[in-house]
């Protein structure tokens, strides 16, 4: 009896003999989390949805090119930063931050929303990523406890969203396919077979709370308190079964948005970082899920063509620029198009509107790399924006660049909008500093 | 008051004891000696004695009083500017103030024990899931939530807390190793020996091609033929490997770079096909590369090879791509061919990566790297040939997990399905595929599913169970068959359930003397860190354990069992902190030297664990956790510590010499690493650690208004300068003077533990250091002020160095084994050491002291006294 109330992101490809999942580092990795409440509308009185979208490009940013001179809300803007004028009051850029003691070069980006330190270390094994942390706690309110996207990225066997227990799961690297999972009925049989896992599970639960009951009339008044938390437990899983068996039957919402077309060709990089970027919106707008990473594979990635550039190098090949001037300027287009993409996604959320709020006065967005500089396969002064969310944005942070300041922090300022009570996640030391919500 | 954990309010707070008044005598002594200071208008220490009432009911208020009889009690109080009371005023005031405290507190002890109700941590419930389905390569701890921590302790009922997160991922841990302990096949496959010849592993041979990312021959790997380069094999010109068989038992690949990214060679080719208990053996040997051409000799010829110089320590690694590592044994690679057989559990799927830990790892920087193991004739090398594996190996068919499921019931081989995907073409997927697993027939599956679950309840609840028991979990099978799931499938939710219950769960003990079974479990929990065995529950069974010799007997044998070493992993990673180890590094420019090094943490982790263990198994007295006359060490702990040089990667115990400043606890560099921060060392952060963990005098709160100091790696200002303003302030100076001494001793170390004499400092100050560090880097670093470790314990006594303050402490043994005592009955009982305990802590210690507090005595002892055998 696999943990029931997570939902399967994708249940395509998996193999399955009788219906049955069969290994945990599998099973976790195609069902990432709870799912649960149906929404209908929300009284006045809930908690507004907020959401989570944490994109990580692993060639980072030409860093010269990113970080403004100046800090703090006066600051000029970088050669980059003017690209996301439009959004200078929706966005706050970082520097001198970083996630401590993750190192390793090019394999830190599985640690881009974990922040587990060592990846190359062997002893290493990954820790819960942030929109995953998220999922298990807000899952039961959408459809989709999350979504797992990549881009470029082989095979999907790589992305940001990593389980509790340190399993990668993979991702979805075809916008057509989160498309259809979003918007395409699925088949009776599978949603039967779901319904039927979630059920078993309710009556594990059923059989374990009988004893917790039973049990609590023999103990004293202090142990008892243990026990009730044990049942209180079981009935919050319990709830959360509930929620999603009904999800299962009901109808997936409706858009007018035509199904997206993938690119054959990981030339097309860019085009497929915009189809990801638009089903991300379309997964906020249609509040199929409250959390999403996408892994930018560039490090995958071959010569790419874009708007009327192409590229004379694979994308992995210039970041390793050596300072030429012809493979710096090439990187320098790539990274104005990250830009434009980036506040194009910013401009459409901002166009959406709920609750009188825009979509991305509702949405965090952090964009970042692990790699402070490609070309040296630095793991510090991490480039990183942070946009949206309901945050009084418009600044500069900037920390010591020799001292860096733990970029986990933010994980926390974001777990806390979230309506969530934690003080830590991997090794933040409390909330952002300088970053305060509206 | 401040230094008592907030867990002791919590502790205490659902029990009502009337108030009553102040024992006859208090008041008098209190109005002589202490109101003068603590009354209304003074308040000192925010104390008014004349207006603070004795309610011991409430916790807070029982806490202030026994500070109140600590401070007198150590002399403390009244201060020392003021007049002594009477010596035998204070011991009459003393203990009417204790026998009453005593009497309150054991009130509520007698009422509701000492310890809470506890579930089992995550080290205690993937133990039972490996011993109750015979399934020792469970890995499931970190699957589970990180749990809450009471007086340091992961075993304290009131931080064991659950929720609905905690809820479902027991459901998917239960479940996960329950598939994993059933027969993967419904025949007994035939053990296989099969040979991974290094020159068929795409990730060996694809390093030997130069691409754009890696021209740099230290990250390639290269072919050999016993002690020949090949340059034809690496240029491409000549095929990998030959036809001829005798020519390719001869043929290898070699490295000159330990494993790291980006070069990681893997024997790719095999992935243990289904978990369990495998044997691999490893054909390889050290060899010596050629330099290169003038200037670029540190550059290594790939096709000039030779014999070894020395022995390579090797570590084997299995790996989950994408990039999970998990440590499987170590060996010699010497320069003559041998093989190595390692003895392991593999998980399904995992894949074996061999690293030649010494050997340096490349990291790009301020200039190209430079091998710093290269001599202007060479450098060392490693070449594996092959990897022979055996397995999986069964000592018995079907494996014993699964008969404790399903009994002999027949079986048969589940068939793979591919579900549909809606895709045109299936996507191919590189991803490991498991074993489909069995389906287990029935053809009364009620009946079969009533006699199992009977079976397995009785293995895996710690008390007798009754048909009830059963009863409770036939629905979810019933359910399950209902709704058209296969016999197994409802078996499995049924002991997912069982996996989850409270009674699996929660640790039951009731008030007052515990029950045998009760007692079993807190036996072996304490020293396997486990459930109990069938012997254990034999003696339960037989109401025979709570008899002091029968108990005795099988604390022994507890302790003489290899199941003792989950109690020394499990005990130290939480005494001192060893769990850890790993959580900060080295810092890569300050200690180049030490980052990236692999080797040296994990031995560095290992030496604790197996100077605990003897310390244990020879009953050696307490006073070495400060101070011995040996230690364990490999080759590399040897150089680090500047110890006589050992050869081999494995442990074995050292004597040291006379004057060495090791051995002991306090001076093992994983005790020096997990009590700095990889950049720099404070001595107040080391010296309250060593108060609390070692001579069990928990240092006071520190205040929040005072913020830490700022460390400073420019090297114009020690820490201890630093401290000096600090500590001449009157405020801070009473607090400090108590907590950073010990701290100031080991100030003679540096973040990983190394002995230094100057601090080191970064930037302007001085010319780098010359060296190259394990990245291939040259030194950043240079060395600065140097270390003052002298300093004056709170009673006055002075010490130079590190040797001088063991001495000291050395002096008070029977302190240091009451600390090992307190320790270790947290971690045995879940509860803290109160008040009304201290007396048994004293009996306890005056057991042990024919021993000269023998460690095995103490835990002997610990497990006779009603401490442990009473809630």
């Amino acid at each position: 009896m696999h943990i029931t109330t997570h939902r399967p992101l994708s249940r395509r490809a998996f193999l399955r003999g009788a219906g049955i999942l069969i290994s945990l580092p599998l099973l976790e990795a195609m069902t990432p989390a709870f799912a649960g409440v149906v929404r209908a509308t929300p009284p006045a009185s809930a908690p507004k949805p907020r959401r989570f979208l944490g994109v990580c490009n692993n060639l980072g940013l030409l860093p010269d090119q990113f970080f403004p001179k100046e800090a703090g809300r006066d600051y000029t803007l970088s050669p980059y930063l003017e690209v996301l004028q439009a959004h200078r009051d929706q966005f706050t850029v970082f520097s001198g931050v970083w996630h401590p003691d993750v190192d390793g070069g090019h394999p830190a980006d599985n640690c881009f929303l974990t922040a587990a330190p060592h990846p190359g270390s062997a002893g290493f094994r990954n820790t819960i990523s942030l929109d995953q942390y998220i999922a298990e706690r807000m899952g039961p309110l959408t459809r989709f406890p999350s979504l797992t996207l990549g881009v470029n990225v082989l095979q999907g066997q790589r992305s940001l969203s990593w389980t509790g227990s340190g399993a990668l799961i993979p991702c979805e690297e075809k916008a057509a396919d989160v498309f259809a999972l979003m918007f395409l009925q699925g088949t009776k049989s599978e949603t039967d077979a779901q319904v039927r896992k979630l059920e078993l599970g309710q009556s594990i639960l059923d059989a374990v709370a009988g004893q917790a009951r039973d049990l609590e009339r023999k103990v004293g008044a202090r142990d008892r308190d243990r026990l009730d938390q044990y049942f209180t437990s079981v009935r919050e899983l319990e709830k959360r079964m509930q929620m999603s068996k009904e999800w299962e039957n009901r109808p997936k919402p409706k858009v007018t948005a035509p199904m997206p077309l993938d690119p054959a060709s990981p030339k097309a990089y860019m085009d497929k970082v915009k189809l990801m970027y638009d089903m991300a919106r379309l997964a906020f707008e249609t509040d199929s899920t409250r959390s999403i990473s996408l892994l930018l594979d560039s490090v995958n990635s071959p010569a790419i063509e874009f708007g009327t550039v192409k590229t004379t190098d694979g994308y992995h090949n210039l970041s390793h620029h050596g300072k030429s001037k012809e493979k710096l300027a090439q990187l320098q287009a790539i990274d104005e198009w990250h830009m434009k993409l980036l506040s194009d996604l910013f401009a459409q959320l901002k166009a959406v509107r709920e609750d009188g709020e825009t979509l991305l006065d509702r949405t965090m967005i952090l964009y970042g790399s692990n790699l402070g500089n490609a070309n040296t396969h630095v793991t510090t002064n991490l480039p990183a924006i942070f946009a949206g969310g309901g945050f009084r944005h418009g600044q500069h942070l900037a920390f010591n660049t020799e001292h860096n300041y733990p970029l986990p922090n933010l994980f926390v300022s974001i777990l806390q909008r979230f309506g969530l009570e934690t003080e830590r996640f991997a090794s933040a030391t409390g909330t952002m500093r300088g970053l305060e919500a509206t | 008051m401040k230094t008592l954990p907030t867990f002791a309010f919590i502790l205490m707070a659902a029990i009502s004891v009337p108030a009553s008044p102040l024992p006859p005598g208090c008041r008098q002594f209190l109005e002589a000696h202490c109101t003068e200071c603590h009354d209304g208008d003074l308040k000192k220490g925010g104390l008014d004695l004349t207006a603070f009432p004795y309610d011991l009911a409430q916790p807070a208020n029982f806490a202030e009083w026994v500070l109140v009889h600590d401070r007198i009690s150590r002399g403390e109080m009244p201060p020392k500017k003021k007049p002594r009371p009477d010596a035998k005023e204070a011991a009459a005031f003393l203990s009417s103030l204790s026998a009453s405290l005593i009497s309150a507190e054991q009130q509520r002890i007698d009422l509701a024990g000492r310890s809470m109700q506890r579930r089992l941590n995550r080290y205690e419930y993937e133990n039972a899931l490996r011993d109750l389905l015979h399934a020792p390569w469970l890995q499931v701890r970190d699957a589970l939530p990180e749990d809450g921590e009471a007086f340091r302790f992961n075993k304290v009922g009131e931080a064991l807390d659950m929720s609905h997160v905690q809820m479902a991922r027991y459901l998917s841990v239960a479940d996960y190793a329950l598939r994993q302990a059933m027969a993967p096949y419904a025949e007994q496959p035939a053990v296989k020996v099969h040979r991974y010849y290094t020159r068929d592993q795409g990730s060996y041979t694809g390093p030997m091609k130069f691409d754009v990312f890696n021209t740099a021959p230290e990250r390639a790997t290269f072919p050999v033929l016993g002690l020949e380069g090949q340059p034809e094999v690496r240029a491409g010109r000549a095929p990998l490997t030959s036809t001829n068989p005798a020519v390719r038992e001869l043929e290898g690949v070699g490295v000159v770079a330990s494993a790291y990214e980006p070069i990681e060679p893997k024997f790719n080719q095999f992935r243990a096909p289904v978990p369990g208990h495998y044997k691999l053996r490893f054909n390889a040997y050290s060899v010596w590369v050629g330099p290169g051409k003038g200037a670029e000799w540190y550059v290594p010829d790939l096709d000039n090879i030779s014999r070894g110089h020395r022995d390579e320590p090797i570590t084997i690694t299995a790996d989950t791509p994408p990039g999970r590592l998990r440590t499987l044994g170590h060996f010699d690679a010497t320069p003559e061919p041998a093989v190595h057989e390692l003895d392991v559990w593999l998980l399904a799927g995992e894949l074996i990566r061999p690293d030649a830990g010494r050997l340096f790892r490349s990291r790009p920087g301020r200039g190209r790297w430079h091998n710093p193991l290269a001599e202007t004739n060479g450098q060392p090398g490693v070449v594996f040939r092959w990897m022979e594996v055996e397995g999986p190996l069964y000592d018995q068919w079907p494996p014993a997990g699964h008969t404790l499921m399903f009994g002999d019931l027949p079986m048969t081989n589940r068939v793979l399905i591919a579900v549909s995907t809606g895709d045109a073409k299936p996507r191919r997927r590189r991803q490991f595929q498991p074993a489909p697993g069995v389906e287990v027939l029935s053809k009364e599956p009620m009946v079969d599913a009533e006699r199992l679950l009977g079976g397995f309840l009785k293995q895996a609840y710690r008390h007798p169970t009754t048909p009830a028991d059963v009863r409770r979990f036939l629905p979810v099978v019933r359910a399950a068959l209902a709704q058209g799931d296969s016999f197994t499938e409802a078996m499995l939710a049924a002991y997912t359930a069982v996996l989850c219950s409270p009674e699996f769960v929660y640790l039951e003990e009731q008030p007052g003397p515990l029950d045998d079974y009760a007692l079993a479990s807190r036996l072996s929990f304490f020293l396997w860190n486990s459930p109990p065995d069938a012997e254990l529950r034999q003696c339960a069974n037989g109401h025979q354990l709570h008899r002091p010799e029968v108990l005795r007997a099988q604390t022994e044998r507890l302790l003489n069992d290899p199941k003792s070493t989950r109690f020394i992993t499990a005990f130290l990673d939480y005494w001192l902190d060893l769990r850890k180890m790993l959580d900060t590094a080295p810092d890569a420019e300050l200690y180049s030297d030490y980052y990236l090094d692999d080797l040296l943490t994990e031995s560095a982790l290992e030496e604790p664990r197996d100077f605990f263990a003897e310390l244990v198994r020879d009953d050696l007295p307490a006073r070495n956790i400060v101070a011995s006359d040996f230690t364990y060490v490999n080759e590399r702990l040897a150089a680090h510590y500047g110890l006589p040089p050992v050869q081999g990667v494995a442990l074995r115990r050292v004597k040291l010499p006379p004057d060495s400043p090791r051995g002991g606890l306090l001076t093992d560099a994983a005790v020096l690493k997990v009590t700095a921060n990889g950049t720099t060392t404070s001595p107040v952060l080391r010296g309250v650690w060593v108060m609390e963990r070692i001579l069990g005098q928990p240092a006071p709160a520190k205040p929040a208004s005072v913020p830490a100091i700022e460390p400073d790696t420019r090297g114009a200002v020690t820490i201890r300068q630093q401290l000096e303003k600090h500590r001449s302030q009157e405020s801070c100076a009473a607090c400090h003077a108590k907590m950073d001494p010990a701290g100031f001793a080991l100030e003679n170390f540096d973040v990983m533990g190394g002995w230094r004499d100057r601090y080191r400092a970064e930037g302007p100050g001085g010319p780098p250091e010359p060296g190259i560090a394990k990245s291939g880097q040259k030194f950043s670093f240079h060395y600065a002020l140097p270390v003052d470790a002298s300093g004056v314990l709170p009673d006055g006594r002075r010490f130079q160095d590190i040797r001088e303050l063991k001495r000291l402490l050395l002096a008070n043994e029977e302190q240091l084994a009451r600390n090992l005592v307190r320790q270790l009955s947290i971690y045995a009982t879940g509860a803290p050491v109160r008040f009304a305990d201290r007396g048994q802590i004293e009996s306890i210690l005056a057991r042990a002291r024919p021993s000269q507090y023998g460690v095995r005595s103490l835990i002997c002892e610990l497990v006779q006294s009603p401490l442990f055998t009473k809630k």
